[in-house]
């Protein structure tokens, strides 16, 4: 199956280039963000794209998508909402090709054996169509006009990655939907930093409860404070406090809810540097671990540094200043991104999809994305 | 009693005769100002509940300038926002004078109320140092002898150095020692030899209570740190600054972890000192402190007080700090003199705490131009800055003091150790 040479070059056009260099220097952060970014180039890559069969197509999404993650690893999102993209594209491709003549016996039986099956990739399931030539109106590697597989495909395609899109933008009202069912009357809440997930959810929240937020601030980067202020400035009662008094209060906190960056395999999560000690200050005192994220946060990776968060560092000068001459050049400054907070400290995620446990997570990333996809 | 107090007292019962008035008449208002914009059925009940209880106590937030707690309650309508449960933690007032203050005591509030000195043993010394001077000015009334009337005039003295900020534990247990010797005093002595007596006695305490016990701690303390050590510390304590330099002045070769926060920000200073000593120092703020724990061989704090059931209250942080250090099995080693001792047992931080005044501390970095008073204007926002925390016993895996290496369990043996006339 020969790769047509523009393939190869997909993954150089202007617009991925434009979002390569944007997420490199950190133009374009925030998981949401990125991810929103992501998704519009691969649209534009799509409908550009010219393509015989499948094969191709996947070819051409996984080159960009290769790029974008090399351009910024950190932002797990990036690849996430490929991964995302693929999964819809093979579903749709799927049920185009299945329309053709051999329905296949979708019987609503179960049985032992359907349940084994569905644990298993997906490639089967994706192989066995494309063995038969069928005698839909689709026809991969049609010799006379190459592109007609592409034409055919394009606007279910566009409809699949649309559908990503809107998952992306409602994605703060779905999460914030159960509010009123995780918080109760005079609660006192501890959040950290400012996760545009938390404050809609508490925003939401706020329209049937009266309750009371606590919001450290989360240096160096401060997120609290406009935490605090966008909370205060919508009628919750909020206290801005600083780190260090996250121990001292957490003996009066009924409930702990925290945004997270990424949500790995394991059900554990990388999120704000000072959510680990806010987690662990919870857990010392039985504090329950609320976590709100979309699915798209969902990354099937792995931590494998423990140490280090995400081994992602910000810029030192917001700890330690250039005005203090004198010691910045005897002195290490450490200021990481990240903590990595493991799946025994988080009691809940919810997300835009229900409510999930961090065992449960595995599942819902084995759901979400084709296992061929995990390595882009 | 003098005339000051006389006053004081009836100052204070005009103040709650006038406050229960306002109540009486002003119950209505707070309920309806507390209320948010959304009006919801659920919350409705338990809101105005809350509202009528925020009149009884005045949130202690942004008025400073109300002369008395209660007689804050007159300003309630716009500050019934404050939670409750903060309420009692003192904010200082603002100082006025009742009765004559020597002009000693006068600066010293002042410097503690601007928290130009802080720490447990530095206020305890400047504290003891003032009162040497006030005593030397001292002179005994007619028809009165040193031994009883010396105190009545050093009482009005330290509740002005009280209202300046509140009481560390350190002077609570260094004035008591203060006024034993003061009524111990013999009366037939000359008054000049009992003053001399007395600054002697100060300076003696001092001098063994603090000063040698230091000495003896950076020792002790010193002997735990090995080559090759990565110690961590937060913030900034008096005596973990002078082991680390003794350690290094020893010529053992460890690195330091300053772990730092705000509103302080006092890890600053020592990463000063100890980096001009030559120590190899790392410097981080708070929230990233999970990502060094694994790499820190020992965990070396001060404190501001022990309390016999083991709990160390120390500055704002160090809980959290000796947390993960507990859960990641690194030694938590707090660096304490016997004089800190507490009989009182904590359960909590909230019980007794202070807040820092949040116009004090705007230690932002540079590159953040941050304003607060944009924060302090917002109408459901309150600022809080506590400034201690309580580390529980089970995360402190010892406790260097004066008379030895001891485990947090054993705290409540320290004044039978000393005996208890030393307390």
């Amino acid at each position: 199956m020969g790769i047509p040479p523009e393939v190869q070059n997909v993954a150089n056009q202007r617009i991925v280039e434009v979002l390569v260099s944007k997420l490199r220097r950190r133009q374009v952060v925030g998981s949401r963000q990125t991810a929103i970014e992501t998704v519009l180039v691969l649209r534009q890559v799509v409908s550009k794209a010219r393509f015989s069969n499948i094969e191709q197509l996947i070819h051409i999404i996984k080159a960009v998508g290769r790029r974008l993650v090399q351009a910024q690893p950190k932002e797990h999102t990036v690849g996430n909402t490929v991964r995302k993209v693929l999964h819809h594209v093979r579903e749709e491709y799927q049920a185009v090709s299945r329309a053709g003549p051999s329905t296949q016996t979708a019987k609503s039986s179960f049985s032992i054996s359907k349940f084994v099956s569905q644990g298993q990739p997906r490639k089967q399931n994706l192989t066995a169509p494309k063995s038969d030539t069928r005698s839909t109106s689709l026809r991969e590697n049609d010799p006379n006009d190459p592109d007609s597989f592409a034409k055919g495909l394009k606007p279910v395609l566009m409809e699949a990655i649309q559908d990503v899109l809107d998952e992306l933008e409602t994605v703060y009202d779905n999460v914030s939907k159960s509010a009123k069912d995780h918080i109760h009357s005079d609660e006192i809440i501890l959040t950290i930093g400012h996760s545009k997930t938390v404050e809609s959810f508490l925003k939401a929240a706020a329209h049937y409860r009266n309750y009371i937020v606590i919001v450290a601030e989360t240096a160096p980067s401060f997120g609290g404070h406009e935490m605090a202020c966008s909370l205060s400035s919508a009628g919750i009662s909020s206290f801005l406090v600083p780190d260090s008094s996250i121990y001292a209060l957490m003996s009066r906190v009924n409930k702990c809810i925290l945004g997270a960056h990424a949500i790995l395999a394991n059900g554990g999560m990388f999120a704000i540097t000072g959510s680990l000690l806010a987690v662990s200050a919870a857990q010392a005192h039985s504090t329950p671990v609320v976590v709100c994220a979309g699915q798209f946060k969902l990354t099937p990776l792995w931590n494998l540094y423990h140490d280090y968060g995400a081994l992602d560092f910000a810029d030192p000068s917001s700890v330690l200043g250039f005005e203090e001459g004198s010691l910045v050049d005897k002195v290490d400054v450490i200021n990481p991104y990240f903590d990595y907070v493991g799946p025994e400290l988080i009691d809940v995620y919810i997300t835009n999809d229900g409510d999930h446990p961090p065992s449960s997570v595995y599942r819902l990333i084995k759901e979400s994305y084709d296992d061929d996809d995990h390595e882009l | 009693m003098t005339k000051a107090e006389r006053r004081e007292q009836q100052e204070r019962q005009r103040a709650a005769k006038a406050e229960k008035a306002a109540q009486n008449s002003g119950k209505n208002p707070p309920k309806s100002a507390n209320k948010p914009s959304q009006s919801s059925g659920a919350g409705a009940p338990a809101l105005t509940r809350r509202g009528s209880r925020a009149a009884d106590f005045p949130p202690k937030g942004a008025q400073g300038q109300s002369k008395d707690a209660k007689a804050g309650a007159d300003d309630k309508g716009a500050h019934t926002r404050g939670l409750r449960i903060f309420s009692h933690f003192g904010l200082p007032k603002p100082t006025s004078h009742k009765g004559e203050i020597h002009p000693a005591i006068v600066r010293l509030g002042l410097q503690f109320s601007e928290f130009k000195i802080t720490g447990a043993n530095a206020r305890c010394i400047a504290t003891l140092t003032a009162f040497k001077t006030v005593i030397q000015d001292y002179v005994t009334p007619p028809n009165n002898t040193l031994s009883r009337h010396l105190m009545t005039y050093l009482s009005p003295q330290i509740s002005y150095l009280v209202a300046a900020r509140p009481m560390s534990v350190t002077m609570g247990n260094a004035i008591r020692q203060l006024k034993l010797d003061i009524s111990g005093t013999d009366i037939d002595l000359p008054e000049q030899d009992a003053k001399d007596a007395l600054c002697e006695k100060i300076d003696t305490y001092i001098r063994d209570r603090i000063i040698a016990a230091d000495q003896v701690i950076e020792e002790t303390a010193g002997n735990k740190i090995k080559d090759g050590d990565a110690i961590l510390t937060y913030a900034r304590s008096s005596v973990v600054e002078k082991v680390l330099l003794a350690a290094h002045a020893d010529g053992r070769q460890f690195t330091v972890t300053v772990v730092d926060s705000r509103p302080m920000l006092e890890g600053k200073k020592l990463l000063q000192v100890l980096s001009s000593a030559g120590i190899q120092c790392t410097y981080l703020l708070l929230p990233a402190v999970g990502s060094v724990i694994t790499e820190t061989s020992m965990v070396l704090v001060g404190a501001h007080s022990l309390h016999s059931n083991g709990a160390v209250f120390s500055r704002a942080g160090t809980a959290l700090v000796a947390m993960m250090a507990k859960q990641h099995s690194v030694p938590v080693v707090v660096c304490c003199e016997t004089y800190k001792f507490s009989e009182t047992v904590q359960l909590d931080s909230f019980t007794r705490n202070e807040l820092a005044p949040v116009e004090l501390f705007k230690s932002f970095p540079q590159n953040r131009p941050q304003d607060l008073s944009s924060l302090n204007d917002q109408p459901n926002l309150q600022i809080l800055n506590p400034l201690y925390d309580l580390t529980p016993p089970s995360s402190i895996t010892a406790v260097v003091t004066e008379v030895g290496v001891i485990p947090p369990s054993s705290i409540s043996s320290i004044p039978l150790a000393l005996g208890r006339t030393m307390l």
